[in-house]
């Protein structure tokens, strides 16, 4: 059994976001070349000349067209490395998930799924899609512009930094303070996002205790509260970096240019020719810093998402044995079998247990006495933590789940049709079916005339059906699939009490013939069963037929008893 | 943009929103106006004469203290606004959610609802700051610029002109392209995430019937769409993009080869054309920044707008002065009711005397939650009238309606407090035996012997640490202890859980004769124990009466009750009995 390796996020696109970023470099050089051809313009102008100035007019214009090009270029190479880099990303997540033990599936709601698949993945395309060609031109762009300032003349292009440090020096100050303030910063946010989601989910509850006000006010208070918290931690520092800005502003570093150029060129060490460069491009620096100052955020919350793709895809599957084995027969044994969701909390003790095939055993115990959890372990929902799971003499470890799952079906409460034609769901587990067999299914399942009045009859995608209809399809699904062993909650007949009789029949049908293991919730629907494993803490503390059980003095007379009066 | 922002906050917060914007538009300004100081001074230093720059300089030099002060202003106002601006978001949210009807809430909704709140504010927040500014200026700082140009040679000037007339133009294209692509990568997002949806719910099922190893076919084929639709999106992204920088590009060659021309053919000095082209490169740069804001901006828009919407909500119009409600009796006359454009009930007219006990019974989707729901006004009937303690709820203000009721239904929230805290809302000036009775009579007390702090136990977000059942039964006390003269309850989850079941009998047993009830009863008991048995068939009432009545006139119901009786004693066959 190998753990599979964990999963490089970027991997895929690696390559391609290097072409983005180079063309992307490309492209920030190619920006700086009309600014040159403007000042050789000058140059040639203010000198009277009249040649060669067509020459630097095509430059121009050939390194405008360059840069569109090389712009439009990386663009589209990145944003098609975003593309299929989400597909890849989220089509890996759903196989990924498709091999995780089904009770990840109990701990993380559908919400966080697709959270996962959707949400976080597009979280990223910031990251991938721009991150890297914003890096990549915030660093080109100023490093060439100012080689080329300095080798124009030094001293101007020290002039024209001047305010640069001025600007940092505040900037760094300021980020020490938001990191401090960070964590309350977030816990502020925490506490008013809190109040956000209990307000609007429990607004109908405070409606109908005509608390409404209170509620409102209570809300109205965490917001202000947060506004005023946020108010006093970040205004001071929204007027220092309001402050520093002005340092960095085109005008601001335009006058100092203007001014030190204008005294150069009167003391005679400057030509005016050579004071455009500064005007032209001087002026951009800060620029670039804010530009990334803005996409620091979308990068933050694109990392974080990235982090949790990453934790998804690496969610442990379910191991599976390298040389999965076979089972022989339909026997069914838990030994000594110990489980819980948590490290220290078992919700099973030791449970011992044998399914003789083609028997009913029934779980009856209090709510949370495990029923449902030992019945669980049999599909592979979870492994147990000690002990075994036997079928046909085989841990249901040591089978392919493939094999697992043609031996065992499920029939829950929580029925699932998925959204295609009820064709299709009937024959989820055997898609060769014939019409035929789909057919005969739906009417020992008691469906079929049901089937037959809607608008497409086997074909209608997404049917309205009442809950008790959609159980009988779900019947129907586990009769054609025709698992020699059937994991039942007998809830299941009671979903919809107003056609109870019919699912009832349907679920008799389904039954016969089978080994069965049913969680049942009421005592009388499993007198009949052929053994009754009485389940209190976790552990089996009786486990006989009805009349036996009922004779002796035990749980299951008590609660025989606690019932009897309806 | 503005108007959005106009719409979400309140008139209290307009005059900020005014000062600030004035500062951004005095800001950008003169912002352009000193560049255009750059023609004078460029003029006097190419002429050869420095000295006659220094006057200009100066002036430049009181501009950029100008500037400065403004840019300080906008920054300070805009962080200002940004706040207020969420502040307002959330003290109107709150106000219209208290306006809303209780059947908006859907949990569809109340989960959008919570991400809108959560993501939305900062990303409000944010808009002035980061957005508004970039976008003002860009708009701005050009026309001065072209305005200067025109001063100073007015064909260069007009070719900005046409040349920032042909920018708008391809803006706007180049939005609308992204716009509709960005709609089909939605529709895509949204169908492909509906299929994730299903296939995390569907797991146990789809891997017990074999469908998880060969990838599942929905799934893989919406992903493939989304995958599809993203790569589209791309070409009207990037094209949009690409229209933009060529544009702008495009003006600035075709001055660059307007200005040399005329520059050759003498009709402009050297030194003019010199100073409107460095002119012109501050006329493209705040248009680039810009077209690269769009996308940002869309994204706040977007959530602007979803604000805007939840405002727009029309919210249930209450009476100016409530009516009093008189003996505790519920009574429908000639009710029609319709989700959308699909009727639920048709001419339902009822009464439950005070006191009694009523029986809703039929199949699911017959209309009997609906017929609770109207009766608490979650909706407002289409025609009839319902009325309750002999008003029209209509004539009742909430708060005189919700003290005539207490409500037991299905979907049932805790907030994240203890037990006795959850149980308390109901009544929260009741004292501490009221509190410990209604538990007790609920069986509440059973749950927090379970739980390690027993009473203080925190239930968690929307009572995530107990089980459904228990959550219901923790509802079950919340509404006794409010012990409001008219009780709706509805069985349908009590029947699965037998502690549940006991604590539904208990609560019944305790209101019967000294409240008036409307169970949608499930419990062939609670059936049989009502002073009054209406059924319902497809949103009509097809026969009403006792008991014994019914079942001697050998209708609907009388079948009904032969079916759940013969479903009542159904058991499961084992193999020995086969």
């Amino acid at each position: 059994m190998s753990t599979l390796p964990t999963f490089d996020v970027w991997r895929p696109v690696r390559v391609r976001l290097w072409v983005a970023g180079l063309l992307q470099a490309v492209s920030s050089a190619a920006g700086l070349v009309p600014y040159l051809a403007v000042v050789e313009l000058a140059r040639r102008l203010l000198a009277g000349g009249r040649t060669g100035l067509w020459t630097w007019v095509l430059v121009a214009a050939v390194a405008l067209a360059v840069r569109a090009a090389t712009t439009g270029l990386a663009l589209t190479v990145s944003h098609l490395a975003d593309a299929d880099l989400q597909y890849h990303l989220r089509s890996g997540i759903a196989r990924r998930l498709g091999t995780v033990p089904l009770g990840w599936f109990t701990a993380h709601t559908s919400g966080e799924v697709k959270k996962a698949v959707q949400d976080d993945v597009h979280s990223m395309h910031s990251l991938v899609a721009h991150a890297a060609l914003d890096i990549v031109a915030a660093a080109v762009t100023p490093v060439l512009a100012l080689g080329y300032l300095f080798w124009v003349d030094w001293r101007m292009a020290l002039v024209t930094t001047a305010t640069l440090p001025v600007y940092l020096t505040v900037y760094a100050v300021l980020v020490g303070g938001y990191q401090k303030k960070m964590a309350e910063m977030n816990a502020a946010i925490g506490r008013i996002n809190t109040a956000a989601v209990e307000f609007v989910s429990g607004i109908a509850v405070v409606k109908t205790f005509g608390g409404t006000r209170r509620a409102s006010s209570r809300f109205a208070a965490a917001a202000d509260d947060f506004a005023d918290r946020f108010r006093s931690w970040v205004g001071p520092m929204t007027r220092w970096e309001g402050a520093a800005q002005t340092t960095l502003m085109p005008v601001t570093v335009l006058t100092v240019v203007l001014a030190a150029g204008t005294a150069m060129i009167g003391s005679g060490t400057l030509t005016p020719a050579n004071l455009l460069p500064f005007v032209l491009l001087g002026l951009g620096f800060g620029q670039p810093l804010l530009t990334l100052g803005f996409g620091a955020a979308a990068l933050r919350e694109a990392r974080a998402a990235a982090t949790r793709v990453r934790t998804t895809l690496d969610t442990p599957p379910l191991p599976v044995p390298a040389t999965p084995r076979v089972p022989d027969g339909h026997e069914i044994t838990f030994r000594n079998v110990t489980f819980g969701y948590a490290a220290d909390a078992p919700v099973l003790h030791d449970v011992s247990l044998t399914l003789r095939p083609g028997t009913v055993t029934a779980l009856v115990g209090p709510s949370g006495s495990g029923k449902s959890t030992l019945a669980r372990l049999l599909p592979r929902f979870f492994d147990p933590d000690s002990g075994t799971v036997t079928l046909g003499g085989v841990d249901v470890r040591d089978m392919d789940p493939a094999e697992l799952y043609r031996h065992v079906g499920l029939v829950f409460q929580d029925v699932q049709l998925l959204r295609t034609s009820v064709r299709d769901n009937i024959r989820l587990g055997r898609p060769d079916a014939a019409d035929d067999e789909v057919r005969a299914a739906a009417k020992a399942a008691q469906i079929h005339d049901r089937i037959t009045e809607l608008p497409d009859g086997y074909d209608t995608v997404d049917p309205v059906l009442s809950g008790g209809e959609a159980q009988r399809v779900s019947i129907a699904r586990a009769l054609l699939a025709d698992t020699p062993v059937l994991v039942l909650d007998e809830a299941t007949a009671y979903a919809d009490p107003e056609c109870e009789a019919a699912v009832q029949d349907a679920l008799s049908t389904l039954v016969a013939g089978r080994t069965v293991l049913v969680i049942a919730h009421r005592l009388h629907t499993v007198t009949g069963a052929d053994q009754i494993a009485v389940l209190d803490d976790g552990r089996i503390v009786q486990c006989g037929r009805h009349p036996d059980l009922l004779a002796a003095d035990g749980l299951y007379r008590r609660l025989w008893d606690s019932l009897e009066d309806r | 943009m503005i108007r959005l922002l106009s719409a979400v906050s309140d008139a209290r917060r307009a005059g900020a929103v005014r000062r600030y914007l004035a500062a951004l538009f005095a800001f950008a300004l003169a912002q352009g106006a000193a560049y255009a100081l750059l023609v004078p001074i460029l003029r006097a230093l190419f002429a050869g004469e420095p000295s006659r720059a220094w006057p200009w300089i100066l002036a430049l030099g009181w501009a950029a203290v100008v500037c400065a002060v403004l840019q300080y202003t906008q920054a300070v106002l805009g962080f200002g606004v940004g706040l207020d601006l969420s502040r307002a978001l959330y003290h109107r949210l709150g106000d219209t959610l208290a306006g809303l009807p209780l059947g908006w809430f859907s949990t569809d909704r109340t989960g959008r609802l919570g991400r809108m709140v959560t993501q939305g504010v900062t990303q409000v927040m944010g808009v002035p700051a980061h957005l508004l500014q970039p976008l003002v200026t860009a708009y701005v700082t050009p026309a001065v610029v072209v305005l200067v140009t025109l001063a100073t040679d007015w064909r260069l000037g007009l070719a900005l002109a046409v040349g920032g007339a042909l920018l708008a133009g391809t803006y706007r294209i180049a939005a609308g392209l992204t716009g509709r692509a960005d709609r089909a990568v939605d529709d895509a997002g949204v169908t492909a995430g509906g299929r994730v949806v299903e296939y995390a719910r569907a797991q146990a099922v789809l891997r017990a019937f074999g469908r998880t190893s060969g990838g599942y076919a929905q799934l893989d084929d919406a992903l493939r769409a989304q995958h599809r639709a993203g790569r589209r999106l791309i070409t009207g992204t990037v094209s949009g993009q690409a229209m933009n920088a060529l544009a702008v590009q495009a003006t600035y060659t075709a001055v660059l080869v307007l200005g040399v021309r005329l520059a050759l053919s003498g009709t402009i000095g050297a030194a003019d054309l010199v100073a409107v082209l460095v002119l012109a490169t501050r006329f493209t740069e705040p248009l680039v920044l810009a077209a690269d804001l769009g996308g940002a901006l869309r994204i706040g828009a977007n959530s602007l707008r979803r604000f805007a919407d939840v405002f727009a909500t029309p919210t249930m119009p209450e009476p100016a002065e409530s009516a009093v409600p008189g003996a505790p009796t519920v009574e429908l006359r000639g009710v029609a009711f319709g989700y959308d454009d699909r009727p639920v009930l048709r001419d339902v007219s009822l009464t439950v005397p005070a006191g009694t006990m009523t029986a809703l019974v039929g199949a699911s989707g017959s209309g009997k939650t609906t017929v609770t729901r109207l009766i608490a006004r979650f909706f407002d009937v289409d025609a009839g009238s319902v009325l309750v303690g002999g008003h029209d709820v209509r004539d009742l203000s909430t708060e005189a309606l919700m003290g005539q009721l207490s409500m037991v239904f299905q979907d049932v929230y805790l907030f994240d407090d203890t037990i006795l805290g959850n149980i308390r809302v109901g009544r929260p000036a009741a004292t501490d035996a009221e509190v410990a009775d209604a538990a007790r009579l609920a069986r509440v007390d059973e749950i927090a012997a379970r739980l390690p702090d027993g009473w203080d136990t925190r239930v968690g977000e929307g009572g995530t640490r107990l089980s459904g059942g228990e959550r219901q039964r923790v509802s079950i006390a919340r509404a006794l202890l409010k012990d409001a003269p008219i009780v709706l309850l509805d069985e349908a989850t009590a029947a699965l859980d037998a502690r549940n079941d006991a604590a539904v009998s208990a609560a019944l047993r305790s209101l019967a004769g000294r409240r008036t009830l409307l169970v949608i009863a499930h419990r062939l008991a609670t059936i049989a124990a009502a002073d009054q048995i209406v059924f319902l068939r497809d949103g009509r009432i097809a026969e009403v009466g006792t008991h014994p009545e019914l079942l001697a006139a050998g209708g609907d119901y009388a079948r009904f009750w032969a079916e759940r009786n013969r479903a009542g004693g159904w058991r499961l066959a084992g193999a020995g009995e086969r």
